[in-house]
């Protein structure tokens, strides 16, 4: 059990002034994760930033200095060799300062290793200790890992209801060591809420087995409710710490080298974890792709409100919005191939449709993508492609026009269909798929749901009021989905290290989530393994417990390496309920999100 | 696998009073444990914001007195929406079923709305039933089974002499719980007789009185009635650790009676063990509405209850077989023996309203049609605690009036309007949910 702290930094208040903060959140309609300061007078702690975007194809890197690019460089990215790219351009790049030695130089990185590890399933095996108490079936849950369920029962308000049987735990944990497992992750029904099961068992496996160390425990990752997806963060963390860790070691080395300050990764909220933070924590970089591109978005453009934002590139189109100035959040969490997890991450959804998606035409119905089988034919490439018909309609000088006018012809001609008309066609098809696309994730968030009368009166019905492109094909496409969609739109100019200039701009991030309960007398603060008892639940207040997640949020920063002074920190949920048993108040319950405040920096 | 549609709605800034059982709170473990079983994230279920009913809406089924707008609030309003979301869906056959699991509940409010009575004032379940009626003309047979601890004198009320909506209530029994009504022999008004089928159940009833009920009289019912909906009112409230009731039901005796019945849409009512019993009954319903498995889902204090098999009481079944014989024999009953030769069939009752301390004296006339079910003709005088007193007449036409039966109502809408100790006058024309006043 862990020793219940004494309640630090806490000048309780009278209790005289009753909180009327009655389940009401801070962020109402969504939960839109982050506050995206744009603003000039981020301070810059270091002169030079370096940004470094490892993509699919390319690894782009830029030089940043007080929010001016000065110079940007590229290397083709080797897929069996991430580093190899990521050295080439980062070389470059400190080739190009003037006096290297006499300025600190901070690296900020958004790389696709976690990412890749999961989408090609490269990470280890991982046993799963589960401690599922009664609910809904293991099977039922659709998790595909090594889950070995366990005795021990923590209900909804974190009281616990059975407790763990070690003799079970033994038995299975010999088990687990016995099948070669290398990797393990510890997850509890409701352990946000009470923390003592996960660690106890962490506490058996370093005594016992201290071969599984290190072990992923759920509560950790998240303090958010969502048993399944706790155990598939849990567990895709376990599975890719190895990999992690060895490529914090080579990261380590390139700072020592080029004598670097400081290497930040990016998340794929938009947010910066320290380098050596990140072995604990290596789920929270995935996506950092679509994130970059999303801050690079907005450390390029002017203030943008209520907007969708389109990336479209040769085999995908990404869609993420803006509500209100602010990227939206996923409200559960990152979803990465097909895992659905609690990350926290910026809201974008893919699209099988890009300006290299091969085209199709049975005479009736035009089809593009999801498949792509490489250039456009009027770059030599093998199938027809919505390239190929912007080039054809002589929108776009892309390879040889000849080529795509030869291919639209051949495709037409079997059902009378002039070159010309068809590639209108597949245009007009094109932007139909993306307008669709928009249309269908705006009515999947409005029908999203709200819990307050407040809420469900005020609720706004979300619609952009602009489209805004990025990405090659993007010039040609977005007048024709804004056509569609009738709304204005606007193009970002284009700029190859987009990403890695949105890398550059971002600033590290934290969260933490606090839950008091008054009448249990206990307060947690899972992300920190941070357990207290509240010595006077009666005056613990709003107020209190505000304090308490702000000294939590600082304390958490300082650990991760990236200390914050209180300013920088918001509360962004807060849910206040009174517990009523018979006719008396015994109690209250506070759920908190605190989180520094994510700033990007603007660029030009 | 089912697609279930789920219009979660726990009115977190809303209570009758702080320390009212119907408060902010009252949802929030349930919350709590359906989204830590990740229940939103199976491909079965699908979350729907609910949407708020307008005053039109409410008043195409009720008569709120002196109007909508004065005895509904917001919270009610979005309540009732949220159970019209939850029909839309079914009917619409966007889900194959959906569960309103919302509050406040409704199931004890009237035909006519003086006030709240039994934590209830707008009745979610007859607004969403009369607002799909009338998008299907008139043609859409329902059948109600309300299994909350308490009698569903509301919607029985409201659907007394309606022969399109069949209405089963089964309660723990009228002697020793509000709202003291519930017995056998309701059976319904002249025009639907038959149609209200009463189950009381003796107090200490666990899952296996419930699900005797649910085999061997519900189940039977609905097979005879041919509905095109079933709608199941579900009251956690027969729960064993309720604190308003002395039933002894489990999470898993709701789960399966919900997989017995199969209702296409499930609508929240009573339920007061917010802590112990709700966030595991409610996830026992969600899984069984999606035809998943729910054998794990039992509460913390349930070590007697599953284990121990109960031979069904003597009670209970004599119960049933009573009403079996009911609804066999109904269509070959005298109804003249049981309500009278004259034209008009009379009743007079007392009805109190313990949320709003209001006492209602209530007498009606149901005109004995041979053409349709019969308008109905309502006096009623309202004594609130504070001494205002309202008297009103209504006038109520049946769905599919007949020409006769429209003339006489009209005429009785204006014999109301002439007679001036009347404060208000109220014509309900369910067809095209249009409400007059005067």
């Amino acid at each position: 059990m862990q020793p219940a702290q004494k309640l630090a930094g806490t000048g309780l208040l009278s209790g005289r002034r009753r909180s009327r903060r009655i389940g009401r959140r801070k962020n109402e309609l969504l939960s839109l994760g982050q506050i995206i300061t744009e603003t000039k007078d981020v301070e810059q702690k270091v002169a030079y930033v370096v940004g470094i975007d490892v993509g699919g194809t390319n690894t782009y890197g830029v030089l940043l200095n007080e929010g001016t690019v000065l110079t940007t460089a590229k290397a083709a990215t080797d897929p069996d060799d991430l580093h190899r790219g990521t050295t080439q351009v980062l070389a470059a790049i400190l080739k190009s300062l003037p006096q290297a030695a006499a300025e600190e130089i901070e690296l900020h990185l958004s790389t696709t290793l976690t990412t890749n590890a999961i989408v090609e399933g490269k990470g280890l095996p991982t046993a799963a200790v589960v401690i599922p108490g009664p609910g809904l079936r293991c099977e039922d849950w659709g998790l595909n890992f090594n889950l070995f369920p366990v005795k021990g029962y923590i209900d909804h308000r974190g009281r616990e209801q059975a407790p763990l049987d070690y003799g079970q735990l033994r038995t299975v944990l010999s088990r687990i060591k016995q099948s070669g497992y290398r990797a393990v992750a510890v997850i509890g029904k409701f352990s946000p809420r009470n923390l003592q099961h996960e660690l106890e068992i962490e506490k058996l496996i370093a005594a016992e087995f201290p071969e599984l160390l290190p072990v992923t425990l759920g509560h950790r990752l998240s303090g958010r409710l969502n048993f399944p997806r706790r155990i598939t963060t849990a567990v895709l963390n376990a599975s890719i710490a190895p990999l992690q860790a060895e490529f914090i070691r080579m990261v380590q080395e390139v700072k020592d080298r080029y004598g670097l300050s400081r290497v930040y990764l990016l998340k794929a909220d938009g947010g910066g974890v320290d380098l050596e933070a990140s072995r604990q924590r290596p789920i929270e970089t995935i996506l950092s792709g679509p994130a970059a591109s999303m801050m690079g978005a907005l450390a390029l453009s002017e203030r943008i409100e209520n907007a969708v934002v389109v990336d479209i590139g040769g085999t995908t189109t990404e869609i993420s919005l803006f509500y209100r100035g602010e990227p939206l959040a996923e409200r559960d969490g990152a979803v990465i191939a097909g895992y659905a997890t609690l990350v926290p991450a910026l809201f974008s959804r893919s699209l099988g449709l890009g300006g290299d998606s091969v085209v199709d035409f049975d005479g009736r119905e035009i089809t593009i993508g999801p498949q792509r089988e490489g250039n456009p034919v009027a770059l030599g490439g093998p199938r027809l492609t919505p390239t190929d018909a912007v080039v054809a309609l002589g929108a776009a000088a892309i390879g040889e026009k000849e080529r795509a006018w030869r291919a639209l012809e051949k495709m037409g001609a079997p059902f009378g269909l002039e070159p010309r008309e068809l590639a209108r066609r597949i245009v007009t098809v094109f932007a139909e798929k993306v307008a669709a696309a928009i249309d269908e994730i705006y009515s999947d968030l409005n029908r999203r749901p709200i819990y307050t009368v407040s809420q469900v009166l005020a609720a706004e019905h979300l619609k952009p009021d602009l489209i805004i492109g990025m990405g090659g094909p993007a010039g040609f496409f977005l007048p024709h989905i804004a056509r569609q969609m009738k709304l204005s739109y606007r193009l970002l100019p284009y700029h190859e290290a987009a990403n890695a200039i949105g890398a550059a701009a971002s600033r590290p991030t934290v969260s933490v989530t606090l839950r008091a309960d008054t009448a249990l007398g206990r307060l947690v603060l899972p992300e920190l393994d941070y357990v207290a008892k509240i010595s006077r639940p009666f005056s613990f207040n709003l107020a209190a417990a505000r304090r308490e997640a702000v000294a939590g949020t600082i304390r958490y920063a300082q650990r991760m390496g990236t200390p914050v002074t209180p300013g920088e920190i918001e509360i962004t949920e807060e849910e206040v309920f009174n517990m009523v048993r018979g006719f008396y108040t015994v109690g209250k319950q506070y759920t908190l999100t605190a989180q520094v405040k994510p700033k990007v920096q603007r660029v030009s | 696998m089912t697609q279930v549609g789920l219009v979660f709605f726990p009115a977190f800034d809303w209570a009758i009073s702080p320390d009212h059982p119907e408060r902010e709170e009252r949802l929030l473990y349930t919350r709590d444990q359906i989204m830590e079983e990740g229940l939103f994230d199976l491909p079965e279920i699908m979350e729907f914001r609910p949407r708020v009913a307008s005053v039109q809406e409410i008043a195409g089924a009720q008569i709120c007195v002196p109007s909508v707008e004065q005895v509904a609030t917001k919270p009610h309003l979005i309540a009732a929406g949220g159970t019209i979301t939850a029909g839309e869906l079914v009917l619409s056959g966007k889900t194959g079923r959906a569960f309103a699991l919302l509050r406040p509940p409704g199931h004890h409010s009237m035909r006519i709305v003086h006030g709240a009575r039994g934590f209830c004032t707008i009745n979610n379940e007859a607004v969403m039933i009369e607002y799909l009626r009338r998008l299907k003309g008139g043609k859409l047979r329902c059948a109600v089974v309300d299994t909350d601890a308490h009698h569903a004198d509301g919607t029985q009320d409201i659907y007394y002499n309606d022969p399109d909506v069949l209405h089963i209530s089964i309660h723990q029994d009228g002697r020793t719980l509000y709202p003291g009504t519930g017995a056998v022999n309701e059976l319904g008004g002249p025009g639907a007789y038959g149609l209200t089928l009463n189950v009381p159940l003796p107090p200490g009833s666990g899952d296996t009185e419930l699900l005797y009920v649910i085999e061997h009289l519900v189940l039977p019912v609905l097979r005879d009635f041919q509905p095109d909906l079933i709608i199941n009112a579900a009251g956690q409230d027969n729960h064993f650790t309720d604190p308003l009731t002395n039933m002894r039901v489990t999470a898993q005796g709701y789960a399966r009676l919900t997989e017995l019945l199969a209702p296409d849409i499930v609508v929240l009512q009573g339920g007061y063990s917010i802590e112990g019993a709700l966030p595991y009954v409610n996830v026992g319903i969600i899984l069984a509405l999606a035809g998943l498995d729910y054998s794990g889902v039992i509460e913390p204090e349930n070590q007697e209850f599953t284990s121990k098999q109960r031979p069904v009481r003597e009670e209970v079944i004599r119960t049933v077989a009573y009403l079996q014989a009911v609804w066999s024999t109904r269509e070959e009953q005298d109804l003249d023996e049981i309500f009278g030769e004259s034209e008009y069939f009379q009743r007079q009752r007392y009805i109190y309203y313990d949320t709003d301390n209001i006492t209602e004296f209530q007498a009606e006339a149901i005109k004995r049609c041979p053409a349709c079910s019969g308008f109905r003709k309502v006096y009623s005088r309202a004594e609130h605690y504070h001494g205002r007193v309202t008297k009103i007449g209504a006038v109520l036409l049946p769905w599919h009036a007949c020409l006769s039966c429209r003339r006489a109502a009209e005429e009785a809408y204006h014999q109301f309007a002439a007679e001036k100790e009347l404060d208000h006058v109220y014509l309900l024309d369910p067809m095209s949910g249009l409400e007059e006043t005067g």
